[in-house]
């Protein structure tokens, strides 16, 4: 049980156990990460090594011809139409570098002490670029992202209740499976859904996931903090709630409701229980 | 088996990655390139037409690397098999190595030389092996026209 406190010091604690939990999943998804960045820059390094080789080839090839006074032979012509197809190949790859590295920055930002107005959906669709490159293949994300007001929130914070959420849907389903994020306006609230079709958790469990330390995962994988500090994150630190529905064999939806603003008072406080 | 040119089957689902990989083994090669971004597609090639060496992804949707590199196995025994992962991951490298008896295991980003000094003499081998089953072939086949010889000569002697 988590106690319900208005005390600096645990407000601190809990974000920095926060931010080690953070660290602690994101070091988890780099092999997905890498995976993803070692594709375009392969390509890239590829690309370069054959237009410098194409060039070369092409240098003689017109140097021939203008010798010889001749025409630029078909060949010529096609190297310049493979090289122009690696260039373009080599701006989608850059391109999807920089798309996987926006979307770490907006993880690897200090947790802000500031509150901000955020716009939610773009904070889910980064945590959905990232973890999809690490469930790439087994899981497909179906997304119904409604129009929201901005929310006033601690963006690093939430991003990680996102993250965990998203992480514990992805290691509920076992083979292949969806993962559905939904959003929609609720008067001052901003509702969040994710729902997986994942293995459900089995009744005698359900009382004790809020728990710290309490885990199902193998040795290693999972700290049994990352649904505690969610809570904490959702329920005391922005006011907000959070509940689910689960089915074994079915599948688990998390409910995540978060304020539309703060109470103005203190940034730290929440409005008294 | 194959004809003319030796055939190379490249399968990853990035585009970008089986278009580098094209264009660099058409620039020093003569290799004909059947490239594929849906592993089940490469899978339906494999069982159509035969092919030197089949270069995969690990991490594709719906069938990964290894399971599609068991199928090759299965489909075609002697075409080597490569996996070239951008997941640096030793587990999946054993795994493959066990399971579908890997020639070689390449990690991303790759280096040209070497991909292409592997895919040559992965083809090396396949035709190797290719040849060697066509010999014991034709020995059987010896074999089997000696011991008929053998039995007739056996026959007009008793």
């Amino acid at each position: 049980m988590t106690p319900e406190t208005d005390s600096p010091e645990l407000e601190l604690l809990t974000r920095k156990l926060a931010d080690a939990h953070k660290m602690a999943s994101l070091g988890r998804l780099s092999a997905g990460i890498v995976h993803e960045i070692n594709s375009p820059i392969g390509s890239i390094l590829s690309n370069n090594e054959v237009v410098l080789r194409s060039l070369a080839k092409l240098k003689r090839m017109l140097q021939e011809a203008q010798e010889q006074a001749g025409p630029v032979p078909r060949k010529a012509i096609d190297m310049v139409d493979s090289i122009a197809s690696l260039s373009e190949v080599d701006r989608i790859a850059c391109e999807r570098i920089s798309a996987i590295v926006r979307s770490l920055k907006t993880f690897a930002r200090v947790n802000e002490s500031d509150l901000r107005m955020v716009d939610v959906n773009e904070l889910l669709r980064n945590t959905m670029k990232l973890t999809g490159a690490v469930f790439r293949g087994r899981i497909t994300f179906e997304t119904d992202l409604g129009e929201l007001p901005e929310v006033e929130c601690y963006p690093g914070l939430l991003n990680q209740v996102f993250l965990n959420l998203i992480v514990n849907a992805g290691q509920a389903i076992e083979e292949e499976g969806t993962i559905a994020v939904r959003t929609r306006a609720e008067g001052r609230l901003v509702a969040i859904d994710i729902a997986d079709t994942g293995t459900g958790i089995p009744p005698e469990v359900r009382p004790l996931i809020f728990s710290a330390g309490f885990t199902t995962k193998p040795l290693g994988e999972g700290t049994g903090l990352g649904l505690t500090i969610t809570r904490e994150i959702v329920e005391d630190t922005h006011g907000g709630r959070i509940s689910f529905d689960t089915e074994v064999g079915q599948g688990t939806t998390f409910h995540v409701l978060i304020p539309v603003e703060q109470p103005r008072s203190e940034t730290n406080n929440r409005s008294s229980a | 088996m194959t004809n003319g040119q030796p055939h190379v089957l490249l399968v990853d689902d990035e585009d970008m990655v089986i278009t580098s990989i094209r264009a660099f083994l058409q620039l020093e090669t003569e290799y004909e390139i059947h490239g594929y971004t849906n592993p089940q597609e490469a899978m339906r090639h494999l069982e159509m037409s035969p092919v030197d060496v089949v270069v995969s992804d690990y991490l594709m949707p719906k069938m990964n690397g290894i399971q599609l590199l068991a199928k090759a196995k299965e489909y075609q025994p002697e075409a080597a098999r490569v996996l070239l992962t951008g997941h640096a991951d030793k587990q999946s490298a054993i795994q493959a190595i066990n399971k579908v008896g890997l020639y070689q295991y390449l990690e991303k980003p790759w280096d040209n030389s070497q991909l292409l000094l592997v895919i040559n003499s992965a083809i090396e081998r396949t035709q190797l092996l290719r040849n060697l089953r066509e010999k014991v072939g034709e020995l059987d086949e010896a074999h089997t026209n000696l011991k008929d010889v053998q039995t007739r000569l056996l026959r007009a002697f008793l």
